[in-house]
C-alpha cells in the first residue's frame, strides 16, 4: 500500500481512502423465502419480471405518447405559422416567442416538439411552414457573446450548404455577429427555400435574463430578414413569468403566445385508468390498493410528474418479483422436467399446499392427485381464473365509471365521487375503494338511481351499455352473451310500449335489480381467488422510504443503529448477534461519540467528551486484549466472531489488532485523540455542532429529544 | 438650403435644426436626448440623413455617408468598427465571399483596434472620396464627402464599452475628417459622461414629448403606408382600405383621448390602435356586406354608434396592452365584436373587462397544478419572508396547555408613535432573505395544524409531532425546494458552491399567488402574518 507522509507540513489535509479488507460480502439481496425457491428461480423470475414490466411500461408509454400529442399538436402549428398571419398595422415586426409550460409530461415532450416541427410537412402544401430548430441550454449562454455564438454556429453548423466558403476570421464578420447569421441565411434560403429558425431553449428560467433581453433585442432587430422564433420550454407555473422578469421595453419587442401541456392528477389517472383498469389492456402484475394509495398520495404531494408513476411502477414490479418465489408463474409454469428435479421439492410442495387451501376453501372436492402434471395444470386453471376475475373486476368498474358520467352528465349529483376535473380527486378514490372491496355501497346507490330514472334517460343509459358491451374485445365479450341479451329485451320492452307507466315501472325496476347484481357480481376482490399474490400485490406496502427517505431520520438511525445498515442483509436474522448483547464498545467510534452526545446537556465541554469517549475506548482496548490472549492459546481461526463490522472493521484485524493491543499507553493516546478528532470531525459535518464561541471549550448541540432507546 | 419636408409632427424644429446641421456645418459631437420615443426620433434621425444624403436632394457640394450603430446588437468594439465602415461604404458581406469585410485599397485590417478603425475610416473616406470624382461630372465639385455616425443606446456603450466613449466623442478629431458623430441616447449626458472632461462638450439636442395633436396627426400620417400593404383592394380583404381613412382618423382621435394621459409613446399607441382596428371598423363592414351598398348614409350617426360600442374597450385594450399582458394578435381575435352588434340591444355586448382576471385565473389553474408539498413550501417562504425572525416563536410557538397566538397589535397606519417617518408595511418593502432552517420549521408548523388529515397513516409514528417531523426531513422537501429555485418561485440568496453556513432564499410570489395557496390549502394566511393586511 502506497502510505502518504502524513508528517509532511506543507499539507493542510489529507485524504486517507478507505480500503476495505477480506472478502466483501454478497450485497445482492435473497428472497426471504430462499429455501423454497427453485434452483434457477432467480433467472426465471427475472424473466418473468422483464416481460411483465416491459408490457406495462410500454403501456404506459403509449399513453404518455396520446397526452403529448394532444399538446404537441398546437404548439407545432403555432410555431410554423409564426410568420404567417401578421396582425397588420403594427409599428414594429414583433419577435415570435412561444412558451410551453410543462410540469407533468417530462422531457420528451420537447424531443417530440421539435421532431415534430423538423418533420416536412406533407399534407401542407406551403413552403412557409418548413423550420429547422436548434437547441440551446442555460450553459451555452453565459455571456452574450458566447450566447450569440451559439445560436449563429448552431443554424450554420446544422444545415451545412453544399459549397464551403473559405473564410478569414480575421477580416470578416465576426461569428457572434447577427449579420454573419443574415448572411448566411440569406444564402441557404436562396438554396434550400424558405424555413423558419425556431430556437428552443431549455429550462428558461435558468437563462440570465440580462443576456437574454440583449439576444432578444438583436434578434428583434433582424425579424424582416430573419424569420426567427424562440420557443421558450418553461417549468414555472407563473403563466406571466415573462411579465414579472423581463422590463416592459423587452416584452414590447415580442410576440408572446403561451401553451401549457397537460398537468396535475388527471395524468395520473389517465394512466392508472387505462393501464389497470382498462379492458382492452390486461397487465401481469395488478397494483394493490396500497401501492395505489401511495403512488396518488406520492404524485399530488411531491412530485406530479410521469417519471414518478414510472418510477413507482416500476420498483412495484421489480419488489413483486425479487421475493416471492412463486411469481415465477406470473405468465406461464415451468415444464413437467423442471419442476420434477429434486431441488425443485420444496417449491412444488409449497405450491401444492397452497392449491390444496385454495381448494378446501372453495370446497371443491374435485381435488386432482398431487403429480407435478396435474399441479401444473391446476395453476394454469388457476391463472385463468384469476385473468377472468380481473376482468369482470374492470367489466364492473367501467360500468360503474359509465353509469356516475352520465348522472354527472344529467346534471346529477350522483355518487359523492365525481370524474369531472374540478373534483379529480373522485377517480382515484373510486378506484382506491374498488381495490380495497369498499364499493359495494356505490353499487346499491346505483340501484337506486337506476329506479328513479325517467324513460329517456333509461333509454340512454341501456343504450350506452349496449355500446360499451359490444365495444369489449372479443375474446372478453364471449362470455357477456347473457347480459347483452338482457340488454337488448329491456330497450325492445321499453320501446314496444311507448305510453305505458306500469311495463315501464316493471322495466326499470328490473333494470335496477339486473344491474345490481352484474356489478356485484363483477366485482369481487381479487384476493379471493387462489394464488392471488403472484399476480396481485394486495396490501403489501410501497417501499416508500426507498424513493423519498427522510434524511434526518435516517441519518439519526443510522448513527445509532449502525450494525443494521452495515451487516451483511444476506446473514440469517437468527445468525445475527442480538442487539442486546451489544454494547457501545461495539459500535463505531462516529456513533460512540454520539451517544456520549445525546447524554450531554445544551452545552458540551469538549475535555469531558473526550474523557467519556476514552473510556469507552480502554474498555474496548481492554477487551481486545482479552481476546487477543484467548485466541493465542486457542486456534487463530475463531477470534473475530462476534464482532463489530462496518467502521470498527478495519480496526478489528487480527494482525492490526495485536499490534494494537500491545502497543504502549502512550501511543494508544494518541491513537485514542485522533479517533476523538476524527470522529467530532464527522460529527460537525454532518451537521451536529454548532461552533458558537460562547464558551471556551464548548461546543453547541444542535440536536435534542431523540427518542434513544438504547 | 432646400428644406426637405417633415413627415412626422413635432418634429418639425427638430428636423429642421438637425438637417441644417448636416448640410452645412456639422459640430463634430451632438447628443440627441429622448428619455421616451427614442425609437421614433431614430426613424426621424435616419430620414433626415436619408434624405440627405440622396444625392438628388442635396444641393450642397458635400456628399453625406451615414451609418447608424446600436451598442446593443453592436456589443463588442469590433462589432461597432465593422458595422460603421461597412455601412458607410455601403458594403454588404455575402456569404459566397466568406462574409468579408469591405476592404480598402490599400488592404489594411481595420477591425481589431481603434487605431487600425480611424485608419480604416480614412481609408473609406479616401475611397468614397475618389469615387465621388471619379462619377462626379461637375468638375467645380472638389469631392467632399462628409461622414455622419450615429450611435444608438449610446448609454449602453459607458457599461459595455467605455474605452470607446472618449474616442467616439473626439472621433473627428482623431481622424481628421469632416465627420460628425451623434450619440442617441435616453439619459443625460451628464450621467454617462467621462470624467475629467476627457470629451468635449456635446452639441446638446432634447426631444420635448409630443402633444396629443401631434401624436394624432402622426398616426393618422401612416395611414397611407399600412393601406399600401395589402394588396387586395377590396375593402373586405384590405384592413386598412384607403376609402376608411377618414374612419380611420376619427377612430385616432377618440384612440389617444383615452389612452394620451397613459402614455405619449407614438409606437405603443400604434400598437393599441393596431389591435383595435379590425374590430373598430368591423360593425361598419358588416352592414356594408349586408346591405351591399355603401357606406351607411348617416355618417356621424354611425361615428356614434362606434363611439359609444368602443370607448369602453380602448381602455380594456391599454390595461391589457401597455403591460403586454398578451398581444396584440390575440387580444384582437379575443376581443372582436360579434356580428351584427349594431342591432344588439344595449350592453348586450360586453367585451372582455376582465383581461387581467383572465390572466391570474390562468395562473390559478397552474399554481393548483403544483404538489401538495410545494404550495405548502411557497406559503412558508412566504410568510419567512414577510415576518420577522423575531415573530416566529409568538406566530407559531405553542405553550403546554393553549395555543393562542399572541400577534402584535394591529396600529393604524399612519403616523408612528416616536413622530419619525411611518414604517412601511412588510409587504410593500419586498421579500427578506430567510434561513432554509427557519422555512422548514415554518413549514413543520403549518403542516402540523393543516395536512395532519391529509396525509396517509402511518402506525409507526404514534407521538404528537413524529410525523409531521418525519414529514419536513424527507428528500421529497429539499428537492422540491431546489425545483422551485430553478422555477424562480424562490430565489436563492446565498451562491450555491458555497457549503458554509445554511443556504438562504427569497420569497419570489406575490400576495395574491400565496392568497390564491392560502386558500387552497384552507390556510388563513392573514393569522399567520405579523403585518396582517386589513
Amino acid at each position: 500500500m502506497d502510505f502518504q507522509n502524513l508528517d509532511d507540513i506543507s499539507k493542510t489535509t489529507y485524504c486517507i481512502p478507505y480500503i476495505p479488507q477480506g472478502a466483501q460480502p454478497d450485497l445482492t439481496p435473497k428472497s426471504f423465502y430462499e429455501d423454497r425457491d427453485l434452483e434457477d428461480g432467480r433467472e426465471l423470475r427475472f424473466e418473468a419480471y422483464r416481460v411483465a414490466w416491459s408490457k406495462c411500461l410500454r403501456r404506459m408509454q403509449e399513453i404518455v405518447h396520446e397526452l403529448q400529442d394532444a399538446s404537441v399538436k398546437d404548439v407545432v402549428k403555432e410555431t410554423r405559422e409564426s410568420y404567417t398571419n401578421v396582425l397588420p398595422g403594427l409599428p414594429y415586426p414583433e419577435l415570435p416567442v412561444i412558451t410551453l409550460t410543462n410540469l407533468s409530461l417530462g422531457a420528451t415532450l420537447l424531443d417530440k416538439v421539435s421532431t415534430n416541427l423538423e418533420q416536412d410537412e406533407h399534407d401542407t402544401e406551403e413552403e412557409s411552414f418548413r423550420c429547422t430548430t436548434i437547441h440551446l441550454y442555460p450553459g451555452d449562454v453565459p455571456t452574450l457573446a458566447a450566447g450569440m455564438r451559439a445560436i449563429i454556429s448552431g443554424f450554420v453548423d446544422k444545415e451545412r450548404m453544399a459549397e464551403m466558403v473559405e473564410r478569414k476570421p480575421t477580416s470578416s464578420l465576426a461569428n457572434y455577429d447577427i449579420k454573419y447569421l443574415v448572411a448566411w441565411y440569406k444564402s441557404w434560403a436562396h438554396e434550400q427555400g424558405y424555413s423558419n429558425l425556431v430556437i428552443v431553449l431549455h429550462d428558461f428560467e435558468q437563462f440570465d435574463t440580462e443576456v437574454m433581453q440583449d439576444i432578444f433585442y438583436i434578434c428583434s432587430g433582424q425579424t424582416s430578414v430573419l424569420p426567427l422564433v424562440f420557443f421558450l420550454s418553461m417549468t414555472s407555473p407563473l403563466s406571466n413569468y415573462l411579465n414579472i422578469t423581463y422590463p416592459r421595453a423587452t416584452l414590447s419587442l415580442l410576440r408572446v403566445r403561451n401553451f401549457s401541456a397537460p398537468s396535475g392528477p388527471q395524468i395520473l389517472q389517465e394512466i392508472l385508468l387505462k393501464t389497470f383498469f382498462d379492458t382492452n389492456f390486461q397487465p401481469d402484475i395488478m397494483i394493490g390498493p396500497a401501492v395505489l394509495e401511495y403512488l396518488q398520495d406520492y404524485f399530488t404531494r411531491f412530485h406530479p410528474s410521469v417519471d414518478a408513476i414510472f418510477t413507482v411502477v416500476h420498483l412495484v414490479h421489480l419488489r413483486h418479483f425479487s421475493s416471492e418465489p412463486l411469481t415465477v408463474l406470473v405468465n406461464d409454469t415451468p415444464a413437467n422436467q423442471a419442476l420434477s428435479n429434486t431441488k425443485a421439492s420444496a417449491f412444488v410442495d409449497f405450491l401444492q399446499k397452497r392449491i390444496r387451501i385454495s381448494h378446501r376453501n372453495n370446497e371443491d372436492t374435485n381435488m386432482g392427485d398431487d403429480s407435478i402434471s396435474s399441479t401444473i395444470e391446476a395453476t394454469n386453471a388457476i391463472r385463468k381464473d384469476f385473468r377472468r376475475r380481473m376482468i369482470d373486476m374492470k367489466i364492473g368498474f367501467q360500468l360503474i365509471v359509465l353509469f356516475q358520467s352520465f348522472l354527472e352528465e344529467q346534471g346529477y349529483k350522483g355518487l359523492d365521487w365525481s370524474q369531472s376535473p374540478e373534483k379529480r380527486e373522485g377517480l382515484g378514490r373510486a378506484m382506491l375503494l374498488l381495490l380495497d372491496d369498499s364499493l359495494k355501497k356505490y353499487v346499491k346507490q346505483i340501484g337506486v338511481f337506476a329506479r328513479k330514472l325517467k324513460r329517456e334517460e333509461l333509454m340512454i343509459v341501456l343504450n350506452r351499455i349496449y355500446q360499451f358491451l359490444h365495444s369489449l374485445p372479443i375474446d372478453i365479450s364471449a362470455a357477456e352473451q347473457p347480459a347483452k341479451l338482457h340488454n337488448t329485451s329491456m330497450r325492445m320492452e321499453i320501446k314496444q310500449s311507448p305510453d305505458s307507466e306500469d311495463v315501464f315501472d316493471a322495466a326499470s325496476e328490473n333494470f335496477s335489480g339486473w344491474i345490481v347484481g352484474y356489478i356485484s357480481e363483477k366485482i369481487k376482490s381479487l384476493e379471493t381467488c387462489a394464488l392471488w399474490d403472484i399476480w396481485y400485490t394486495g396490501r403489501s406496502l410501497f417501499p416508500a422510504e426507498l424513493i423519498n427517505p427522510s434524511i434526518r431520520a435516517s441519518l439519526l438511525a443510522g448513527l445509532l443503529r449502525p450494525h443494521e445498515f452495515a451487516d451483511d442483509i444476506n446473514e440469517n436474522l437468527a445468525q445475527r448477534p442480538d442487539a442486546e448483547s451489544r454494547t457501545i464498545r461495539d459500535l463505531p467510534d462516529t456513533s460512540i461519540l454520539f451517544k456520549r452526545y445525546l447524554d450531554s446537556s445544551k452545552l458540551i465541554n469538549v475535555y469531558d467528551w473526550y474523557e467519556s469517549f476514552k473510556s469507552v475506548l480502554d474498555d474496548q482496548r481492554q477487551e481486545r486484549l482479552r481476546e487477543v490472549t484467548a485466541s493465542r492459546n486457542q486456534s487463530p481461526r475463531k477470534k473475530a466472531k462476534g464482532k463489530g463490522k462496518g467502521k470498527a472493521k478495519a480496526l478489528s484485524q487480527p494482525a492490526a489488532e495485536m499490534d494494537l493491543a500491545l502497543e504502549d499507553d502512550e501511543k494508544w493516546d494518541i491513537r485514542v485523540q485522533a479517533r476523538f478528532i476524527r470522529a467530532l470531525h464527522e460529527l460537525d459535518y454532518l451537521g451536529f455542532i454548532k461552533h458558537s464561541g460562547r464558551k471556551k471549550d464548548h461546543l453547541m448541540r444542535t440536536v435534542f429529544d431523540i427518542d434513544n432507546a438504547e | 438650403m432646400e428644406e426637405t419636408t417633415c413627415n412626422f409632427p413635432g418634429y418639425e424644429d427638430f428636423h429642421y435644426e438637425l438637417g441644417t446641421l448636416f448640410s452645412t456645418y456639422p459640430p463634430p459631437f451632438i447628443y440627441v436626448r429622448d428619455p421616451e420615443t427614442s425609437r421614433t426620433t431614430s426613424i426621424v434621425i435616419d430620414s433626415i440623413l436619408r434624405n440627405l444624403s440622396g444625392a438628388s436632394s442635396v444641393p450642397t457640394t458635400t456628399k453625406i455617408h451615414y451609418a447608424r450603430v446600436d451598442c446593443v446588437s453592436s456589443f463588442t468594439a469590433r462589432l461597432i468598427y465593422e458595422s460603421i465602415i461597412n455601412t458607410l461604404v455601403g458594403w454588404e458581406p455575402t456569404w459566397q465571399d466568406g462574409c468579408g469585410n469591405w476592404s480598402s485599397p490599400q488592404d489594411i485590417r481595420w477591425n481589431d483596434s481603434l487605431d487600425s478603425f480611424i485608419h480604416g475610416l480614412r481609408a473609406a473616406h479616401a475611397h468614397l472620396s475618389q469615387q465621388k470624382a471619379s462619377t462626379s461630372t461637375d468638375k467645380t465639385n472638389d469631392g467632399k464627402v462628409r461622414f455622419v455616425i450615429v450611435v444608438e443606446r449610446a448609454e449602453r456603450l459607458s457599461d459595455s464599452l467605455p474605452e470607446l466613449l472618449v474616442p467616439f466623442t473626439r472621433l473627428a478629431e482623431l481622424a481628421r475628417l469632416d465627420l460628425s458623430v451623434v450619440f442617441l441616447s435616453q439619459v443625460e449626458w451628464e450621467d454617462i459622461k467621462p470624467p475629467l472632461g476627457a470629451s468635449p462638450d456635446p452639441y446638446y439636442m432634447d426631444i420635448q414629448s409630443l402633444s396629443k395633436e401631434d401624436i394624432v396627426r402622426n398616426l393618422i400620417s401612416n395611414f397611407p403606408a399600412l393601406s399600401k400593404i395589402s394588396r387586395s383592394n377590396s375593402i373586405l380583404q384590405n384592413i386598412y382600405h384607403p376609402s376608411l381613412k377618414s374612419l380611420y382618423a376619427h377612430f385616432i382621435t377618440i384612440l389617444c383621448d383615452v389612452c394620451y394621459p397613459f402614455t405619449h409613446n407614438l409606437q405603443e399607441l400604434q400598437y393599441i390602435a393596431a389591435a383595435r382596428w379590425p374590430g373598430f371598423r368591423k360593425p361598419l363592414l358588416d352592414e356594408y356586406k349586408e346591405q351591399q351598398r355603401q357606406m351607411a348614409a348617416d355618417v356621424e350617426a354611425a361615428r356614434m354608434r362606434l363611439n359609444r360600442l368602443f370607448n369602453s374597450t380602448i381602455t380594456t385594450a391599454l390595461d391589457a396592452l401597455l403591460p403586454r399582458l398578451t398581444n396584440a394578435a390575440d387580444w384582437a381575435r379575443d376581443n372582436e365584436p360579434p356580428e351584427g352588434v349594431f342591432s344588439l340591444p344595449r350592453g348586450q355586448w360586453q367585451p372582455q373587462q376582465q383581461q387581467q382576471g383572465l390572466t391570474v385565473q390562468q395562473q390559478d389553474e397552474n399554481m393548483t397544478n403544483l404538489p401538495r408539498i410545494s404550495k405548502f413550501i411557497l406559503i412558508a417562504s412566504f410568510i419567512a419572508s414577510t415576518n420577522p425572525p423575531k415573530s416566529d416563536l409568538r406566530m407559531f410557538g405553542r405553550g403546554v396547555d393553549e395555543r393562542k397566538r399572541k400577534r402584535r397589535a394591529t396600529k393604524a397606519a399612519g403616523k408612528s408613535k416616536s413622530g419619525g417617518p411611518p414604517k412601511v408595511a412588510q409587504r410593500l418593502v419586498g421579500p427578506t432573505p430567510f434561513v432554509l432552517d427557519r422555512m422548514i420549521a415554518i413549514l413543520g408548523a403549518l403542516l402540523e395544524d393543516n395536512d395532519v388529515e391529509s396525509r396517509l397513516a402511518d402506525r409507526q409514528l404514534t407521538i404528537p409531532g413524529e410525523h409531521t417531523d418525519m414529514e419536513i426531513a424527507r428528500v421529497g422537501i429539499f428537492s422540491s425546494v431546489m425545483e422551485q429555485t430553478s422555477m424562480r418561485l424562490l430565489h436563492r440568496t446565498t451562491h450555491a458552491d458555497r457549503l458554509d453556513g445554511p443556504p438562504m432564499f427569497k420569497c419570489a410570489i406575490s400576495y395574491d399567488a400565496a392568497t390564491v395557496l392560502a386558500k387552497e390549502l384552507k390556510i388563513t394566511l392573514n393569522d399567520l402574518l405579523w403585518d396582517p393586511i386589513a
